[in-house]
């Protein structure tokens, strides 16, 4: 009887009802939109400042730090093996890491980067997207420079050191050494140099390692490091890895700043649309009482309804959301545009909340409604 | 059947008191009907609120088919409301959004769940002459077809007692008449009823006609 009192009410009363689930649509949506973009921000964020570099760059010990930051690499090589020295330790946490093997090459009389990539190992335990080219056997990305001067296309086969590759993809312009690199796999480079089991350089994304609060955690890598792999140096890009943080911040207090006042100005609306209700059927609920209803059932009337709309309004509002964010996201992060989709799980985060958040703004309402004196509200002729 | 000893009822306002009822006692037998006259502000619907339950006296004591219903709590009492007692008001009100048959079996829903069913408020409905108007809402009938309605809803849960506040305030004459022939119909029937009223029409089926002036009863 009650569900049937709240549908035919909302059927009746159809402004008010749609007022108030536009209200909740308006909040759901917003959140949803945000809450998706902003994770999409972050991830364009990482993609962004991956491709400047990593986090933690370990090159031999006895590289010429001169000619490295020169030329951007190591001259000089070490075990592959040291990656898994790495993994093994138990003090290193990290997001993503691989090894590289890079060298100049002489090919087709242009002078070329030549770099090797190791398959991204993944920290046990965690699935991640990787982070870098994911290359197979026998294939290469060529850099913008080659591909222009030597008109070359994707699918081609070319020849390196008397090894076939076939051309996995032509890279854009990047304005950075890349446009003159050919990245392969590392064991295709290894082979190509004769210089199998060799690289010379391991790159860490987010690497921390344990360290109490008063320690610089950089020292306190490289201290371990030099137990673990002897023969390392490691490099932190702390600019990158602050950037990262910053925007990180940035996004979760803007988010933490603008819900609230979202949410304020959403429950005066539903409340006030709530307490309007409540005028228009105070006959209702003194005839209500009159005929034996009690304080329970007059809230749940109109809780009810305020649930009814929280619900109706997550769906939509969800729908809405995402749609949303997927016209307007990729427009704003470009990079990582087809990694915008839908977030499910603030579907079902929005068919709690909303309900819930829809019941709380029509509380105070609710009891007046319940409070009210019935018996004077029927004297009122 | 329904027992008022020294009743008063005060309401407070912040700056001040108004005395509604003072120091009434009544004594209604079971299959009586009452007209309870009065000027406005006289405390008539005071008195009829406060015998159904609904407005807590001041003082005194009020018994309805034998029980002091004030010593009740709040559910209880809403109970005991939704089992006896059926009211009909001056302004009718019906929910607007259901239709005839849903108005009249809307007691079905109260706190102590009765066996309403749809069949009954149908003959109900038919025996009110309101059988082509089962599914219309309020704003579709006529002040005169929304008060039988009323009586209808009042009528569905064969209440011992309908106390009927000025139920033929906003009737013509014809439609009043008609009112006020379904509630003599019930009291024929064996049922006790109170109407509170402005008017004459009931007086030829009252057995008693009480007189309030200032919250006390002048003529009983």
């Amino acid at each position: 009887m009650i569900l049937k009192l709240i549908l035919k009410e909302i059927l009746h009363r159809k402004l008010n009802f749609l007022l108030s689930l536009i209200a909740i649509i308006s909040a759901v949506a917003f959140f949803v939109s945000f809450f998706t973009t902003s994770e999409a921000s972050k991830r364009e964020t990482i993609r962004l400042t991956r491709d400047m570099g990593f986090n933690l760059r370990i090159i031999p010990k006895e590289t010429n730090m001169d000619k490295f930051w020169l030329s951007g690499y190591s001259e000089k090589t070490m075990p592959e093996e040291y990656v898994n020295r790495f993994m093994a330790h138990k003090d290193f946490s990290y997001a993503h890491l691989t090894a590289t093997l890079q060298k100049p090459i002489i090919w087709k009389n242009k002078q070329a980067l030549l770099i090797g990539i190791a398959p991204e190992l993944e920290p046990s335990g965690k699935k991640k997207s990787f982070m870098s080219f994911k290359i197979k056997p026998g294939t290469v990305y060529i850099g913008y420079e080659l591909v222009k001067s030597l008109s070359l296309e994707d699918k081609q086969v070319i020849v390196i050191s008397g090894k076939s590759f076939k051309i996995a993809k032509c890279l854009n312009e990047t304005g950075s050494n890349d446009d003159i690199s050919i990245y392969a796999q590392l064991t295709d480079v290894q082979e190509i140099l004769s210089m199998e089991g060799q690289i010379n350089e391991i790159k860490a994304l987010n690497c921390l390692c344990v360290t109490e609060d008063n320690q610089d955690p950089l020292d306190i890598l490289r201290e371990q490091l030099a137990i673990v792999l002897p023969d390392a140096n490691v490099i932190q890009n702390k600019t990158i890895a602050n950037a990262r943080e910053s925007q990180r911040i940035m996004i979760d207090k803007y988010f933490a700043l603008i819900m609230p006042f979202v949410v304020i100005v959403f429950a005066i609306w539903i409340g006030a649309l709530a307490m309007t209700n409540v005028q228009d059927r105070k006959h209702e609920i003194g005839v209500l009482r009159a005929l034996g209803y009690g304080s329970t059932k007059i809230a749940v009337l109109f809780l009810g309804k305020a649930i009814v709309i929280g619900l109706i309004g997550a769906a939509v509002g969800f729908f809405i959301g995402n749609m949303m964010a997927m016209s307007y996201g990729p427009g704003i992060f470009k990079v990582t545009a087809k990694m915008i989709k839908p977030l499910y799980n603030l579907l079902t985060w929005s068919l709690v909340a909303a309900p819930l958040f829809a019941a709380l703004a029509a509380f105070i309402p609710t009891m007046i409604a319940v409070t009210q004196d019935p018996a004077l509200t029927l004297k009122e002729e | 059947m329904i027992r008022l000893e020294n009743v008063s009822k005060i309401f407070r306002t912040r700056n001040d008191e108004v005395s509604a009822l003072n120091n009434v006692s009544l004594k209604v037998n079971e299959g009586e009907f009452i007209v309870v006259r009065g000027h406005s502000g006289s405390g008539k619907s005071t008195l009829l609120f406060t015998i159904g339950g609904m407005l807590k006296a001041t003082s005194g004591t009020v018994n309805v088919c034998g029980m002091d219903i004030y010593k009740m709590d709040i559910k209880q009492r809403a109970n005991f409301r939704a089992e006896n007692i059926g009211f009909v008001f001056q302004m009718f009100h019906l929910v607007p959004y259901l239709n005839v048959i849903e108005n009249v079996l809307l007691p079905g829903g109260t706190a102590k769940k009765l066996s309403l069913n749809k069949s009954d408020a149908k003959e109900l409905v038919k025996k009110l002459h309101l059988e082509k108007r089962e599914n219309h809402k309020p704003s579709e009938m006529s002040a005169g077809e929304i008060q039988r309605a009323a009586i209808a809803r009042a009528l569905i849960i064969q209440p011992k007692i309908i106390l009927a506040d000025e139920p033929t305030g906003n009737l013509d004459p014809e439609n009043a008449s008609e009112v006020i022939g379904h509630l003599q119909q019930f009291h024929k029937e064996g049922g006790t009823v109170i109407v509170v009223t402005h008017g004459t029409d009931a007086n030829q089926f009252a057995d008693r006609i009480v007189q309030l002036k200032d919250g006390c009863i002048v003529d009983s």
